[in-house]
């Protein structure tokens, strides 16, 4: 799931002040999940809003909604829509940066603000706490790796093991920080596939991750064809 | 409360139970609301004898109370009671308001002013029917008036309800007998539509045993009637009472206030199978009265043509295979007991004198033709209902059967047709799961003190006072608000697992989404407050009822008019021991700027909530919660805890000083602690930028 954590509501009353009419959206997906930016958030951050701005004697209007995900055009149409006819000058999405930058390209001229920093792909490992497991590398190779993965929870993304750095399983930036390559070797040890470590992986191809541009997944089946001759 | 309104929509096991349908759940929560008028209309809706009914009633609500497995059942009948003594004023106040609708053309004659007659009568008064009572006594109000000891009943009770009802606009005319002054064809000729026959089980059986015919044996109902005349009869030393119901009961408990100084009863049935109920049982023999179960009287022996005993004759069995009455005897073991009087209290038929000169059909055996479902008889337009149609009942399911005539009335006078009406079942919420009854906090019930069986017999004083205003707000605390639990929207629910992980009866599961099963939900609101979606609303109480009110308060207040400092109080409803508490003191407060906003735990409140108050132009928000110790819900003052630090996080970071959410926990009692914790959250307050968030020069004229 895709974990992110609020911005400082001073931060985010800098970025909405100087507007008269505010449109703040939530995210009905890992936004809410995350206790980031679901419907309840929304009414939170707008009331901080209402507060600041009564205080300080401004007139702004704040409106609240909420969409199931920020991410699909079907849901974002009638936001649109919405933002047009009622004439919204500034939008905070408190989605994930998938959707603001999705809200910001179907909205174009209308500012999409930021109400939160998205951080990583995590689960939950306890209830409240979220840590990042997935790097979104494009090449998977957990299954050399007893499921831990090097590139997200190697604070090096060392792909061939510890480095010098690890001390009684943790990692050199914090005691807080499980050493990566340590949670590797002590699963591997358990399941008794150890070995396997050992064997010689020829240097991976980092064209699919980050490195190699933006990505883009596409799937045949589902994609509009032109009107042609039905083939059978 | 009639047929189910929604598709599986389940109801309340005691609001099932009530033969009217009472909603019994609703009212405990309009009683701890402290809208006692509200729900005094409640009662009268189902039940136009609630003031008879709050003190007689066999209460089958209280008897399928889902709180029984927990600690005891919620005393709703006490509680009925509370209400009604609570608003008496209002009461008479609102007779006056009392207009019947535009009259149609079409009136309807009810023999008998017992409590199915009037209702009867009532709801076709309502429906714009003129109607007229014919009494054959002088006072209404049939056997609750005229036989139900003034112990149990006092007649300035029956009193109440039955004024309500000819201030309707019923006509009532006592001292006449039908039958004999008119017959029902009379009525018919005389241009009534329709007649009702509501003249009950008036009649006392008798037994035809040797000895029957002696001085000194007596019959219920006229025993018990003339223990209500001002010269009641006086009582041998020794009385023995055939029977073991509730009027046996009635006759015995009379005959002990009388001067005997021996009651035996005498019944058939074993200790487990008397149809008396198990609490008149029980107040009976705290009062020295002697209970002989499974004897059968065989002979009356006398002296002189005067009563001197019974002959008894030992009951093997009262029901047979098939559960009907049929009871066997063994006439080799006998006994004897005593008595100077010996008084019948074996069951009661109806005086079928109304029927005389009419061309009314009788079965084998002196019955009346009649069907249950139609409430019809074999002539057309001559309806029966209560006891005469239905056989013993109470006086609840009388009621009930008032409401029955007058719909199977009105269609008749409508369409000429009959009414077929069913008996139907409401659909009850199951039982409370012993998993979820062992997590519920136990609440010692409140009991009401019986005065004392000696002071008792002294006289036919009521035996009981009913609850304060103190123990029914206790009391009504009690109910688990069955079926106004929490549901989700499946649309918004984003199966987060908070409300699971949170819920501290370990309620809510997910299913694709999250489900919180009716039966198990205690209605705390914890998960609504913190469900992420805002997916999650109550039945019972939504906290969005609250921004509303919030609202409602400041719109009415010119700039000019706001007090200095606005200071908004949330507290906890549980804690308020006298309505009066919140109508005066709190109202008081409110001139010098602090409005409380009542909340049934205030651990309900979500972040939102808490921050509306500072949306809405107030300076400062005081929460004040429950007693150390006694709140309902497991961890909720935790919970409650954390989400006030949130929200004071968000104050901080938009420029507003955190300390402006002030946290109490009540001392005692809200009468005791609130005002001390709203003067010091005040003064506080007042520290902060002389109380004001934001700079207003209007309202610094008003700064204290």
């Amino acid at each position: 799931m895709i974990v992110a954590e609020r911005k400082p509501l001073s931060e985010i009353k800098s970025f909405i002040e100087n507007y008269k009419k505010i449109l703040i959206v939530g995210c009905g997906t890992c936004a809410t999940v995350c206790l980031a930016g679901g419907e309840s958030e929304v009414k939170v951050v707008a009331s901080g809003m209402r507060i600041g701005f009564l205080k300080e004697d401004r007139e702004v209007e704040i409106l609240e909604d909420c969409i199931t995900r920020q991410c699909e055009p079907e849901f974002v149409t009638p936001l649109v829509e919405r933002v047009k006819n009622e004439g919204v000058e500034a939008v905070l999405s408190l989605g994930c940066g998938v959707g603001v930058n999705f809200l910001a390209d179907k909205l174009e001229s209308v500012p999409v603000f930021p109400g939160v920093n998205t951080e990583f792909f995590g689960a939950a490992i306890e209830p409240g706490v979220w840590v990042e497991m997935c790097a979104g590398c494009g090449n998977c190779i957990l299954h050399l790796t007893g499921g831990i993965c090097p590139i997200a929870r190697c604070s090096k993304s060392i792909l061939n093991g510890p480095c010098g750095g690890s001390q009684d399983g943790k990692c050199e930036i914090s005691p807080d920080v499980d050493c990566g390559w340590n949670l590797i070797v002590e699963r591997m040890k358990k399941m008794g596939t150890l070995h396997r470590l050992e064997e010689i992986v020829p240097p991976r191809d980092w064209s699919t991750s980050r490195h190699g541009g933006p990505r883009r997944v596409v799937h045949e089946e589902l994609v509009t064809q032109p009107e042609a001759e039905a083939t059978g | 409360m009639e047929e189910p309104s929604e598709a599986g929509q389940l109801y309340a096991p005691c609001v099932v139970a009530c033969p009217v349908h009472t909603d019994t759940r609703q009212l405990a929560e309009l009683i701890s609301l402290g809208e006692y008028e509200q729900a005094l209309e409640l009662l009268l809706e189902a039940n136009p004898f609630s003031s008879v009914c709050g003190r007689i009633c066999h209460h089958p609500c209280e008897q399928n109370c889902r709180r029984a497995k927990v600690d005891a059942p919620v005393g709703l009948m006490r509680l009925k009671r509370f209400v009604v003594e609570a608003t008496r004023d209002y009461r008479i106040s609102r007779r006056k308001k009392l207009t019947p609708p535009h009259e149609k053309n079409a009136k309807i004659a009810v023999v008998g002013s017992g409590p199915s007659g009037l209702t009867a009568a009532y709801d076709l008064v309502k429906m714009g029917l003129p109607v007229t009572v014919f009494e054959r006594s002088e006072t209404p109000g049939g056997l609750l008036g005229h036989a139900i000891p003034r112990y149990r009943l006092p007649y300035s009770v029956v009193q109440e309800d039955i004024e309500d009802i000819l201030s309707a606009g019923v006509q009532l005319r006592t001292g006449l007998v039908i039958g004999r002054d008119y017959s029902i064809d009379d009525l018919f000729e005389q241009g009534y539509r329709a007649v009702l026959l509501a003249t009950g089980l008036s009649e006392s059986r008798t037994l035809n045993i040797p000895g029957i015919d002696s001085r000194g044996i007596l019959l219920a109902l006229p025993f018990l009637k003339s223990v209500l005349s001002p010269k009641p009869p006086t009582m041998g030393k020794r009385v023995a009472v055939i029977g073991g119901g509730n009027v046996a009961i009635d006759v015995a408990r009379s005959a002990r206030r009388l001067g005997a100084e021996r009651v035996n009863m005498v019944c058939l049935e074993a200790p487990e199978e008397m149809p008396a109920w198990k609490w008149e049982i029980e107040e009976a023999e705290d009062e020295g009265i002697f209970i002989m179960n499974s004897w059968g009287p065989k002979s009356v022996f006398s002296e002189n043509g005067f009563v001197r005993g019974l002959e008894l004759k030992k009951c093997t069995a009262v029901f047979d295979a098939d559960g009907r009455f049929n009871p066997r005897f063994d006439d080799s073991d006998t006994a004897t007991v005593s008595a100077d009087n010996v008084i019948i209290a074996i069951g009661q038929r109806g005086d079928l004198t109304c029927v005389r000169g009419s061309s009314l059909e009788l079965s084998p055996g002196e019955k009346l033709q009649c069907d249950p479902e139609t409430l019809s008889t074999t002539r057309n337009g001559v309806f029966v209902c209560g006891e005469l149609l239905i056989g013993p009942a109470s006086s609840v399911e009388a009621v009930r059967d008032g409401h029955r005539a007058a719909k199977a009335i009105a269609h008749y006078v409508d369409s000429g047709d009959l009414l077929k009406q069913p008996f139907m079942e409401l659909p009850a919420l199951c039982e409370l799961p012993d998993e979820t009854a062992e997590k519920i906090k136990k609440q010692t019930p409140v009991t009401v003190e019986l005065l004392s069986p000696e002071l008792r017999l002294k006289a036919f004083s009521e035996v009981e006072q009913g609850f304060t205003e103190k123990e029914a707000l206790a009391e009504s605390k009690r109910c688990l608000a069955c079926t106004t639990g929490a549901l989700a929207d499946e649309e918004k629910c984003a199966a987060c697992l908070t409300c699971v992980r949170i819920c501290p009866f370990g309620v809510a599961t997910i299913e694709k989404t999250a489900i919180m099963p009716e039966e198990k939900c205690q209605a705390c609101g914890l998960c609504a407050a913190e469900c992420p979606a805002a997916a999650i609303a109550l039945k019972r109480y939504g906290t969005n009822q609250m921004r509303e009110q919030l609202q409602g308060v400041l719109s009415g207040m010119t700039p000019k008019k706001v007090p200095s400092p606005l200071i908004i109080s949330y507290c906890c409803l549980f804690e308020v021991t006298s309505r009066g508490f919140i109508a005066e003191k709190a109202a008081e407060y409110r001139r010098s700027g602090v409005y409380s906003i009542l909340v049934p735990c205030v651990a309900r409140l979500s972040v939102p909530d808490i921050l509306s108050p500072f949306e809405l132009g107030a300076d400062g928000l005081t929460i004040i919660g429950c007693t150390n110790g006694q709140c309902l819900y497991p961890t909720a003052e935790e919970r409650l805890l954390r989400r006030i630090r949130q929200a004071k996080k968000v104050l901080v970071e938009v420029g507003v000083e955190g300390e402006r959410i002030d946290y109490w926990k009540t001392e005692g009692s809200a009468e005791v602690s609130w005002t001390s914790f709203w003067e010091i959250s005040r003064r506080k307050l007042l520290q902060i930028n002389r109380g004001m968030m934001r700079h207003d020069s209007s309202r610094e004229k008003t700064a204290q």
